[in-house]
């Protein structure tokens, strides 16, 4: 990713501004709107901005997916019935040695 | 403005899994009781959870039939697990990632096996996002509503909208998904981004996007 150690913020080019942006999405909190080292260059750069603007609404909006939409069909849980009355929760559904799944 | 570091900028805060997993009412109980192989307890954990497992397997893998697959998988593997479960972590976190972990190997087996998902996750040229930096397109805020945005994440190719899923949903930081798609950081930070960029191209022309079929919506 990009080394934004020495960048000047202020006049950084839109391709330098795009290349950067990954990672000040990644490490500015998500609101590269708000951080007041891009204010000159946002407002210099509409384009910019509006690109900016987008991606935050996409993430904010992201965070309401979230909560489930989506609801299995009553046949999952016949499925894990049968096969927990049945003692059939081993090699058959294909999940040993997977031990390494289920860490806190 | 000056020369601006990288070592100045805040760190991202941490999004909170527990916050965004609460204990919900009653769940503690009923992992104590079906840890005691209380089946009744198992079948409370399952309907109290059920929906966010299967909701997640659906927009990690977009089909209904091994979405449901994965969430039998998913459940049969918490029942076995489950004494391992020390409540360090919000129990929702603790069962998302297993199912992640469950979807993931599922993928590998299918066709990604000795290969690490950096190599296969990057879709074609054709699926990525188009470099239209300059547009002047109207922009979206107030114009994504909750169905529209599903179904743009639905159309996203099967790489970007994992990472999308993973970190802008259910909120892992990019070190841990790295971790679960065996690449770099550096990579899902890039996935994310082009995964942003093409929802941004899908969302601008809502009427294109293909309906999300199959679905059984849940009444909230």
């Amino acid at each position: 990713m990009s080394d934004l150690t020495n960048v000047n913020f202020d006049t950084m080019t839109v391709a330098e501004f795009e290349e950067y942006l990954p990672d000040l999405f990644a490490t500015g909190g998500g609101k590269v709107s708000e951080d007041p080292r891009f204010t000159k260059f946002l407002a210099a750069n509409p384009d910019c901005a509006a690109l900016v603007s987008d991606l935050e609404t996409i993430a904010e909006h992201a965070r309401s997916l979230f909560e489930p939409t989506h609801e299995p069909s009553d046949s999952v849980w016949s499925n894990i019935a049968d096969k927990l009355k049945n003692g059939i929760v081993g090699d058959e559904d294909g999940i040993n040695g997977t031990e390494h799944l289920a860490t806190e | 403005m000056g020369t601006q570091g990288f070592s100045t900028m805040q760190p991202k805060p941490n999004p909170g899994l527990f916050k965004r997993n609460p204990p919900i009412a009653g769940e503690a109980d009923a992992i104590e009781r079906a840890k005691n192989g209380d089946p009744d307890a198992f079948s409370k954990l399952y309907a109290l959870h059920k929906r966010r497992v299967y909701t997640l397997c659906l927009r990690m893998l977009g089909n209904v039939s091994e979405a449901e697959d994965m969430t039998q998988e998913a459940f049969l593997h918490l029942f076995r697990k489950l004494g391992s479960f020390r409540g360090e972590s919000a129990f929702s976190t603790w069962l998302h990632r297993l199912t992640v972990n469950l979807v993931l190997m599922h993928l590998r087996k299918k066709g990604l096996q000795l290969v690490s998902l950096e190599e296969t996750i990057n879709p074609s040229e054709e699926d990525a996002p188009k470099r239209d930096f300059g547009s002047r397109d109207p922009q979206l805020a107030g114009s994504v509503d909750r169905v529209t945005l599903e179904r743009a994440v639905a159309s996203l190719p099967p790489g970007y909208r994992m990472v999308f899923v993973l970190h802008d949903v259910e909120g892992f930081e990019h070190n841990e998904i790295a971790t679960m798609l065996e690449c770099s950081t550096g990579n899902s930070k890039s996935q994310l981004h082009k995964a942003r960029l093409k929802l941004r191209e899908l969302l601008r022309q809502p009427d294109r996007l293909p309906p999300v079929e199959g679905l059984k919506e849940v009444a909230l």
